[in-house]
């Protein structure tokens, strides 16, 4: 208390910061008086506080601003002490392309200053820069500033050119620019970088933390095959312009490794000027778009029943009449009106023997299967633009029968293509990617079909395209198999009949596959070409059917002539 | 609601007298910082890709501030006992609400700081900057200084600071944690605690301090803090924020580059420029004299609210003054010291200049709270008017 009291006395002259206090009031009692009185030294060493923290930061500031080195070395410091804008590894495809590489600018901006004469400096700098506005030049130049950007990322020749000008006043800044040096061809599974380097979006994206290794100089390895992307694009965009489809997409993957060797989402934009693509151009319809897949989705039901042994290839389904489950009629494209096999059903794509070959199974054979493939989670790959599945709110015996030929249950093309791969590759789990060391052994697959299944599997696909819904998919010598799918597009409160997704998914060779090609049509129109059908096996399927005879040659794969089909008509059909 | 009657000891004060009594300069100081906020993200607003400038950013930061000045007005014009009465209820309320982003809060940027009621984003640990500094000037009000040291009568104190800055370190929000946690401090050294007690809190908080270091901060806070001890250890990592804003205030010199000139600042080397580090862009743009400017502005302005507290006849308006002021002047003293590379990079915007319409709208009710005591400043509230109700 005695040392409060102490501090009542405080010197009038301190105390007086400002205005003195209020007349005594006679509301005031003495503790209160004295609690102000004691307070106010409290508040001086505050306010000292204040003082001394401001000082400090001012002097700080001189010493940043005024103190620490002259004007030109800390310019220097900037062009040549630190690196404004981190150096990102590059990217290159599995032959050792350049996908995405680092380009060293240089940035040119003046000292207005120490320009002498704004007039000729700024006719020298067109006669090297001759695209620049004269107008605009000799303004910034007699502007006096010490800071004027003159022109971003010179090309070593305009740098060059510059420099022998010998201008006083000019000088240059280290910059970085990401150069895609193909453009669009490999648009949203490459993705592209910020101002500052920093990746937005597709694998610059996902793979930022391991781009920006700065120990590291060599370029990550994709599993891409720049050729097989190219072929890929130009016949999904020939295909596209052919059938008044308003987008394509398209994908090459390894069957076995899951290495992904092309991928493709029409219409794409380029990655160096990404600021003006669209959304709808930007969006990866392969692996961020959900679809109904349609009969595509009848690979999985047969190869369901199959492995689950509820019925076998010979086993007859009743397909006379269109069918009644759930208050819901099933009715078939082409109806058959008759009882068929599950190889015919399969072959003629019935919707009606697929949904009862489905219920034969029942709802939990059917969902466990399904999830087996992995068509019940998110797809898995390298890049963050990832889709969920949309599956149904319940599922009971109605859905069970619209799910077995694709509708009611939308997942990304990418998971379709990584399921149907498992059954046609020997029955094993795929795990796609895009990034060459993360290619898994093969000794580590897991089994998720049985062999034999997955064997059936394959026939069954092969005849599909020998003698079904997908006879133009087929490349004489390289027996393409596969299946095809037609999906009426889901619209709010039910389906657009005019509006289709068309879809084949290829793999050949048919008897031991190495590749897995998707290409998806979203409103195909009808042309006189295919007497106004707009169904896959009309445009879907033959766009496989280019892509694998483009592609094989170039992976180095021999044609190899079945028996019992002219060797003749094959031939003149390969060249 | 409150023990005492509204006019029950002071005089009834018609409202244009009221106007009248407002500090014209005050206003004047927060509108000269408010212009170099806006100023600086007009300059900010240049659109590299588009050669363009967007003045979207810098209008917004005008409309925000007037929505801010005129809640200063209403705040101000209401009589200071008013906002006594509210003082706990509204700790009471920032504090549910704390609770309530612990349990139900959005996620934004890796910190869960948001609360959704219906459309509207509440920042609890914003409302709890107001609230704690309200109910601590009210239960200080109510102690003499020998309760102030007294552990019976400090421990509320103490609690009341500590439960709020516990919830908002979990959110995980260093920077605003030790914010409360300063300004807390310093309103219970105001009140007049002993030096005895000031020693060993240090020491304790020294203590505490290792132990948060060992076991309770994120690897990135860790990582902050050591970059700040030696930002060229590491330029292109952590310490690229801090290298890269020396620069810029270097490059500045004593006069600056000129309005929109600053090229580490424009060309994006520097990042969050139109929030954290505006301050940087200032420096570089404007050089030596534009930031002295602003903070011999802010300094002005903590000044003015010392004196406003000084003239205060009730120790509810001096607490209250400073508690204010004393948390403007750590964000403007951490924000600075930060930009320039003193102290670890902490998320704290620079009051008033910053792109932000939360802090800005914390620091203007604050300010209209300051402003109400000025103008009820020879009102007499009775310590006793009972430290609960």
């Amino acid at each position: 208390m005695s040392r409060a009291r102490g501090r009542v006395h405080i010197p009038a002259s301190l105390s007086q910061i400002d205005r003195p206090l209020p007349k005594q009031s006679m509301y005031f009692d003495g503790t209160q008086q004295m609690m102000l009185e004691m307070r106010r030294g409290r508040l001086l060493v505050l306010s000292g506080l204040f003082m001394s923290v401001f000082l400090l930061i001012g002097i700080r500031l001189i010493d940043l601003t005024v103190l620490s080195d002259d004007r030109t070395v800390r310019v220097s410091q900037v062009e040549n002490g630190l690196a404004p804008i981190p150096i990102r590894r590059g990217l290159v495809d599995r032959n050792g392309n350049i996908i995405a590489a680092d380009l060293r600018t240089v940035s040119l901006y003046a000292d207005a200053r120490d320009i002498q004469d704004p007039k000729t400096a700024a006719e020298a700098l067109i006669r090297v820069l001759p695209h620049l506005n004269k107008a605009n030049l000799e303004t910034k130049l007699a502007s006096k500033r010490p800071f004027v950007w003159i022109e971003r990322d010179l090309a070593p020749k305009q740098h060059a050119a510059v420099l022998s000008l010998g201008l006083a006043g000019l000088h240059f800044q280290a910059d970085r620019r990401r150069v895609y040096p193909n453009g669009p061809l490999i648009a949203q599974v490459v993705g592209y970088v910020g101002i500052d380097n920093d990746g937005l979006a597709g694998l610059e994206k996902s793979l930022d933390d391991d781009l920006l290794k700065e120990d590291d100089p060599t370029p990550v390895t994709l599993t891409l095959d720049l050729r097989v992307q190219h072929v890929l694009r130009e016949e999904l965009m020939k295909s596209m312009v052919a059938f008044h489809a308003i987008a394509a997409s398209g994908l090459v993957m390894d069957v076995n490794t899951g290495e992904v060797l092309a991928m493709v989402s029409l219409p794409d934009f380029d990655p160096n000027e990404f600021q003006s693509a669209t959304n709808n151009e930007k969006f990866n319809r392969v692996t961020l778009g959900v679809y109904e897949m349609g009969s595509t989705f009848k690979a999985f039901n047969t190869a369901m029943v199959l492995d689950a042994g509820v019925a076998g290839l010979e086993d007859k389904f009743d397909a006379t009449k269109p069918y009644e489950t759930g208050g819901r009629m099933i009715h078939d494209l082409h109806g058959e009106n008759k009882w068929l096999t599950v190889t015919e059903i399969f072959k003629h794509s019935s919707n009606i023997g697929s949904a009862r070959m489905a219920h034969l199974a029942g709802v939990d054979v059917q969902t466990e299967f399904l999830q087996r493939l992995g068509l019940f989670d998110a797809p898995r790959l390298e890049v963050p633009e990832l889709g969920r599945p949309l599956l149904p709110a319940k599922w009971g015996p109605t859905e069970t029968a619209t799910v077995s030929y694709g509708h009611g249950i939308s997942v990304t093309p990418l998971q379709t293509v990584v399921a149907m791969a498992a059954l046609v590759n020997g029955g094993f789990e795929v795990h796609p990617t895009l990034v060459r060391d993360e290619v898994e052994p093969s000794e580590l697959r897991k089994r998720v079909v049985k062999e034999m299944t997955s064997r059936q599997m394959r026939r069954l696909m092969r005849e599909v395209v020998l003698d079904g819904t997908a006879s133009r998919a087929d490349v004489p010598g390289y027996s393409v198999a596969g299946k095809t799918g037609t999906a009426e597009k889901a619209a709010a409160g039910g389906y657009l009949k005019k509006a289709l997704l068309s879809s084949f998914v290829g793999v050949f060779p048919s008897e031991k596959p190495r590749y897995i090609v998707l290409a998806m049509l979203d409103e195909p129109k009808g042309t006189t070409e295919t007497y106004g059908y707009r169904t896959a096996g009309w445009n879907a399927a033959p766009t496989v059917g280019n892509v694998v005879r483009r592609m094989a040659p170039i992976m180095g794969m021999r044609p190899i002539y079945e028996p019992g089909i002219k060797p003749g008509a094959q031939i003149a059909a390969a060249e | 609601m409150s023990s005492y009657t509204y006019g029950e000891t002071g005089r009834e004060v018609p409202l244009w007298q009221k106007f009248r009594e407002i500090d014209w300069w005050l206003i004047f100081l927060l509108c000269a910082v408010a212009a170099v906020g806006f100023i600086m993200l007009y300059s900010t607003g240049w659109d590299i890709a588009k050669q363009m400038r967007d003045p979207s950013r810098a209008l917004t930061h005008l409309t925000r501030f007037s929505i801010a000045l005129v809640l200063m007005f209403i705040v101000a014009l209401v009589d200071v006992r008013v906002w006594m009465s509210l003082a706990y209820p509204a700790y009471a309320a920032a504090l549910i609400l704390l609770i309530g982003v612990e349990l139900f809060g959005t996620v934004g940027m890796g910190a869960q700081r948001w609360l959704l009621i219906g459309p509207i984003r509440v920042q609890p640990s914003e409302v709890m900057k107001i609230a704690l500094v309200l109910s601590l000037a009210r239960y200080l009000h109510g102690l003499t200084v020998d309760e102030v040291s007294r552990i019976k009568t400090l421990a509320p104190a103490v609690l009341m600071i500590l439960l709020p800055v516990a919830l908002i370190f979990r959110q995980p929000d260093l920077g605003t944690a030790l914010l409360l946690l300063m300004g807390g401090a310093a309103l219970l050294f105001l009140a007049g605690l002993s030096w005895r007690i000031v020693a060993v809190a240090s020491v304790l908080g020294g203590v505490a301090a290792g132990f948060a270091w060992r076991f309770l901060l994120q690897d990135y806070q860790k990582q902050r803090v050591l970059t700040a001890l030696n930002p060229d250890s590491d330029p292109l990592g952590a310490g690229y924020h801090i290298a890269q804003s020396k620069i810029a205030i270097g490059a500045g010199g004593l006069f600056g580059k000129g309005f929109g000139n600053g090229s580490q600042s424009q060309l994006n080397f520097l990042p969050e420029k139109h929030t954290d580090f505006i301050f940087t862009m200032l420096a570089e743009e404007w050089g030596l004299i534009g930031a002295l400017t602003l903070l011999v502005l802010y300094l002005l302005i903590l000044f003015r609210g010392l004196s406003i507290a000084m003239s205060s006849r009730h120790h509810f308006g001096r607490m209250v003054s400073m508690g204010v002021m004393f948390t403007f002047f750590l964000y403007v003293a951490i924000n600075t010291a930060m930009v320039m590379g003193l102290i670890p990079v902490v998320g704290v915007p620079l009051p008033l200049v910053s792109y932000g319409g939360t802090v800005m709208m914390t620091i203007m009710i604050g300010m209209g709270l300051v402003m109400s005591v000025h103008i009820h400043r020879d009102i007499d509230v009775p310590r006793h008017s009972g430290a609960f109700w």
